[in-house]
């Protein structure tokens, strides 16, 4: 095979005088080498070929020019290896993202006609994209691929600290990933709201909302930008000016008596919650956080949940509260679950409690789904709230030890 | 066939110029004798990159997608930062050849020629990785068909030809307008290589911004095309350039250039004929 590389054939490595070279040039040079040579030692990471097999077998993909066939949309968690066969005439590339299509997790290269090259990917369970990019160019044929628990563990490592560290990172990255969906999803709202497009505003306002919900003491800690975006009129100070989300709100779900803001106004409205959003979306990448945030962080969204969405005040004129009821709950069970592998050294007892409870709470939620969403705040009566926030309490009090016993 | 063709003339040109330039340049100098040293560097970085390739297709562990991207990103930059080295140390010791006696330009060559062996290493080394796992695919498939394998074959030997041709050309160039082209030549390469090591950078994740295109011209220069090829191989032009990407090519190719030539053009070579230096200088 090495004898078939055009470069190497032409003339043999042995002519090198090893010792001749004394200046201070040659050891200049020497160290050169040296340092480029350890460099793919110290950045080289390495995934198990064999245990692939371990956890279910291969999964073909076969690439044409308009097809992106994938032999299964799911596969448990571990170390997948995706088998991808170019049968079209273009070069093709195939990726597995992020659920958001940005990040990449893995990608193959350069796969030309006729070939089949591997991916190793280590995934954890959650929701990905897949993507054939025949030609190497736009988008690629996308498609959506889940990746269930299998129960083992990428990797068990003891080390109870990598395992915070780990967690952290974890959760880093989900926050990341909600503000980049909070971004697009706010700059589609602004879109429509701007435009005078009240009923796609409307369809939107509910479902954009919650990525901010979901990472809100993230957000919070930002003490500027919180009353900027997040504001009810209730909670107004004096000489106040009144942006953000829930002045959209009350423009898009207009109580009786309320004058419509003008053309202008929506716009700059608009403007105002962009750029407020991206100033988020900035300041959060550079947030350090650390696992006691991640604990609190937990608190904090189910005491939000407790003081204003069981009580209905957060969304007092679209009445969307159970969405962001929802995605407090989505933030905090990401927290408990990103500690999760270190509370489980400390304290499994605790673990298997939250586990139940936050188990308890979702399905008393999902009561109230419908369709993609839930039913509206106004439509709960009385004892159906009580249920709820019986549910979200007897999760609180599990939580508020959370910090202590994963961190201390 | 085709698609295979390009893919072994790519990856053949990008690891092939930086070597012929400098073979180049020796040869002029009549440092013949270093030319050893520039192919045990490239003879080391296809072994390596061709074991390496089979290891990871074959032996029980594979490379992490982050650490096959961080490793060619990183060895491009590496080859960057030599390749200017190369390209300044060339420059000076051109100046040096007929004024000062042999014996000091012959040590001076002797410590900078181990430089030599890692600029090849590296300017091989980059895309070796890659390239042998692209071979090594193609050789497994070639159970059911011999043509991807002989496709990128015949676009490697395509690209050495092309290679020892650009070689032959070169050397014929007159020396004055030699110094001034190779070396330009190569600093607009490195510029495309470290752009090139920036997209891998990012793509492992490791630097930012993937996603924030400069300019997207897919549609007028599709990767897979023969001139896209051409452009990718030569110069690492990617048709889907982000801004850090772009930065990178600007920030270092003006001012690299802007000093290459001031050193250059101020003080004329001695070796150089006066009606060279009159051409040079004009």
């Amino acid at each position: 095979m090495p004898s078939h590389f055009p470069l190497s054939a032409t003339r043999p490595a042995a002519a090198q005088p090893a010792e001749t070279s004394r200046s201070p040039r040659g050891r200049r040079g020497l160290a050169i080498i040296a340092a480029a040579s350890a460099l793919p030692l110290a950045l080289a990471g390495c995934t198990d070929n064999a245990k692939a097999e371990a956890t279910g077998g291969p999964i073909q993909v076969v690439s044409t020019d308009s097809a992106c066939t994938i032999a299964s949309a799911s596969a448990p968690s571990g170390n997948l290896t995706f088998t991808v066969k170019n049968e079209g005439p273009q070069v093709t590339e195939f990726y597995l993202l992020a659920e958001d299509g940005l990040r990449i997790l893995g990608e193959v290269e350069n796969i030309g006609p006729g070939l089949t090259r591997n991916l190793v990917v280590t995934a954890e369970p959650g929701a990905y994209t897949t993507a054939c990019k025949p030609g190497m160019t736009g988008e690629g044929i996308r498609a959506a691929f889940q990746v269930t628990d299998s129960g083992t563990k990428a990797a068990v490592d003891a080390d109870f600290q990598k395992l915070l560290d780990a967690g952290v990172q974890q959760y880093a990255a989900y926050v990341k990933d909600q503000t980049e969906q909070l971004l697009a999803g706010t700059r589609d709202f602004a879109a429509a709201y701007a435009d005078g497009d009240a009923g796609t505003a409307r369809d939107l306002y509910a479902a954009t909302r919650m990525h901010w919900e979901r990472i809100e003491p993230v957000a919070e800690s930002f003490g500027d930008l919180d009353p900027k975006l997040d504001a009810r009129e209730a909670d107004l100070e004096p000489g106040q000016e009144w942006t953000g989300w829930h002045r959209a709100e009350k423009d898009l779900f207009p109580p009786a008596d309320y004058t419509a803001l003008s053309a202008e106004e929506r716009a700059a409205l608009s403007a105002q919650l962009v750029a407020d959003t991206e100033d988020l979306a900035q300041r959060t990448r550079e947030v350090e956080l650390s696992a006691d945030n991640l604990g609190n962080g937990a608190k904090e969204l189910l005491d939000e949940v407790a003081t204003g969405k069981v009580t209905g005040e957060e969304e007092i004129w679209s009445h969307t509260d159970l969405w962001d009821f929802q995605a407090n709950v989505d933030g905090a069970r990401i927290a408990f679950e990103s500690l999760k592998p270190a509370l489980e050294q400390k304290d499994p007892e605790l673990s298997a409690s939250l586990e139940e409870k936050f188990t308890a709470l979702q399905t008393g939620l999902k009561a109230y789904a419908k369709g993609d969403g839930f039913v509206y705040y106004n439509e709960l009566n009385q004892e159906q709230v009580q249920e709820l926030a019986a549910l979200v309490d007897s999760l609180g009090e599990p939580l508020s030890q959370l910090t202590a016993a994963a961190v201390l | 066939m085709t698609a295979n063709f390009l893919i072994g003339l790519r990856e053949g040109l990008e690891a092939t110029l930086i070597v012929v330039l400098l073979m180049a340049y020796l040869v002029k100098t009549g440092r013949r004798a270093l030319l050893p040293r520039l192919w045990a560097g490239v003879a080391v970085a296809v072994a390596v990159s061709v074991a390496f390739g089979a290891l990871l297709t074959f032996g029980p562990r594979g490379l992490t997608f982050e650490a096959q991207e961080a490793i060619g990103g990183g060895l491009s930059i590496i080859a960057v930062g030599l390749v200017t080295w190369m390209v300044f140390w060339m420059a000076r010791t051109a100046k040096t050849l007929g004024g000062e006696l042999k014996s000091r330009v012959d040590r001076v060559a002797d410590g900078a020629g181990w430089g030599l062996v890692a600029v090849a290493a590296l300017a091989v080394g980059r895309e070796g990785l890659e390239t042998a796992l692209f071979l090594w695919a193609a050789a497994q498939s070639s159970g059911e068909t011999t043509t991807p394998l002989v496709g990128a074959l015949l676009g490697l030997g395509v690209a050495a030809g092309l290679g020892y041709l650009l070689h032959r050309g070169v050397v014929k160039v007159n020396l004055a307008r030699f110094f001034i082209w190779t070396g330009a030549a190569l600093v607009i390469i490195a510029g495309g290589v470290l752009a090139y090591g920036v997209h891998d950078l990012q793509e492992a994740g490791i630097l930012p911004g993937l996603h924030i295109v400069a300019f997207d011209v897919s549609t007028a220069v599709p990767p897979s095309s023969w001139y896209g090829t051409l452009l990718k191989g030569t110069l690492n032009f990617s048709p889907a350039t982000t801004w850090l990407e772009a930065s990178a090519w600007l920030l270092y190719v003006v001012p690299i250039l802007f000093f290459y030539l001031r050193v250059n053009l101020a003080a004329p070579s001695p070796v150089r004929s006066p009606r060279e230096n009159a051409m040079a200088s004009s």
